[in-house]
């Protein structure tokens, strides 16, 4: 035969936080004037609810709130004076290609592109310029002249039939 | 939310400090209560409240006015105390003997030896929130000392009313557990 405390322990904490619905309510008080198992759970959830609510009771009634309210307002002063800067902070913070882990490695790594960048420009800016280009065709011989200006130096291309290749000279 | 309170949270929303404290006096023995319920210890739970209404002041805006109001603050107060825990790392379980002795209300109790019962008992009920998990902690506190329903309740712990009864429930259970000789002497009585 089922237990009708099971069936009821289900409601009786319901029924305590006052949660029950009327019907529920009936049941559970019907239950409760023959059951002195369910009344003495009653009691200890009472007992319960008083032990965790003294202290606190206690200590709110120890409190003056005035100066708590006082440190509101100073931080609230504080929080406004510091809000342009903290929102930049807080934009650094949030934005991923900002933060420390990110920033270094890439700020090295521009820097690192920057001086290769500037090397090889360098570089390709030592190579003589093409300033002047000149084809000359005969009945025997092609001739093609590149004549650069900064480094003075002329390259000339020969042809002797069309179908070979440029000798230089 | 009744009038005098919208325009209270509106005047708010645009920065008015005055209804800031309007609100701070309506509200601040409740949020000190979660925040003293979740630490149990008395400068952490001033801190708490003071974090709770300068964070009011500045999330304010994003309050809709879908849920209530009060729901709203809570959840605000029992996450910043929470936050408080975590941060702290471990449960202040010595807070008593920092703060000294429960001054009891009844002049009736002003024995010594009363006192020393009342420091004794909040010490073990001290300890023994302590070993609850969190969300039962909080669940006991908004219930036994605020009174919210199952519904209020599930509003400010932001889930559903079958997991507030269920965190109820368990704490109960350990509480009972763990201070039974208090709580069988409530059965006797």
């Amino acid at each position: 035969m089922k237990d009708p405390c099971s069936s009821i322990s289900k409601l009786l904490e319901k029924y305590f936080d006052q949660q029950v619905t009327d019907k529920e309510r009936s049941l559970v008080e019907s239950h409760l004037r023959d059951c002195p198992n369910c009344q003495g759970e009653l009691r200890s959830m009472e007992k319960l609810k008083d032990l965790v609510k003294a202290p606190i009771e206690g200590a709110v009634q120890e409190e003056d709130f005035h100066w708590v309210w006082q440190k509101v307002q100073r931080g609230i002063q504080l929080r406004e004076r510091s809000t342009g800067w903290e929102s930049l902070r807080s934009w650094l913070d949030l934005s991923p290609l900002f933060r420390k882990r990110v920033l270094i490695p890439v700020a090295a790594t521009i820097a690192v592109l920057l001086i290769a960048a500037q090397l090889l420009f360098k570089e390709f800016s030592s190579y003589p310029r093409l300033s002047g280009v000149e084809y000359i065709e005969s009945q025997t011989h092609n001739v093609m002249i590149y004549e650069s200006e900064k480094a003075k130096v002329t390259v000339i291309w020969l042809f002797e039939e069309p179908e070979q290749e440029p000798s230089i000279s | 939310m009744n009038q005098g309170e919208a325009e209270l949270i509106s005047r708010c929303q645009q920065g008015d400090q005055d209804a800031l404290k309007e609100i701070f006096d309506q509200y601040n023995k409740r949020v000190y209560r979660i925040a003293y319920g979740v630490v149990r210890q008395r400068e952490d739970a001033l801190d708490i409240v003071q974090e709770v209404f300068i964070k009011l002041f500045r999330s304010i805006r994003n309050f809709k006015g879908r849920s209530r109001f009060y729901t709203y603050l809570y959840r605000l107060a029992m996450n910043t105390a929470i936050d408080h825990v975590r941060k702290a790392g471990k449960y202040p379980a010595s807070s008593l003997d920092q703060e000294g002795v429960l001054q009891p209300v009844d002049g009736v109790e002003k024995g010594p030896d009363r006192i020393l019962l009342h420091k004794e008992l909040e010490r073990r009920v001290n300890l023994a929130m302590g070993k609850l998990p969190i969300d039962q902690r909080t669940a006991l506190v908004l219930r036994e000392v605020e009174g919210l329903s199952y519904q209020e309740m599930a509003e400010a712990m932001g889930c559903s009313i079958g997991t507030v009864m269920s965190r109820l429930h368990y704490g109960r259970r350990k509480m009972q557990e763990l201070l039974k000789d208090y709580v069988k002497r409530g059965e006797e009585e």
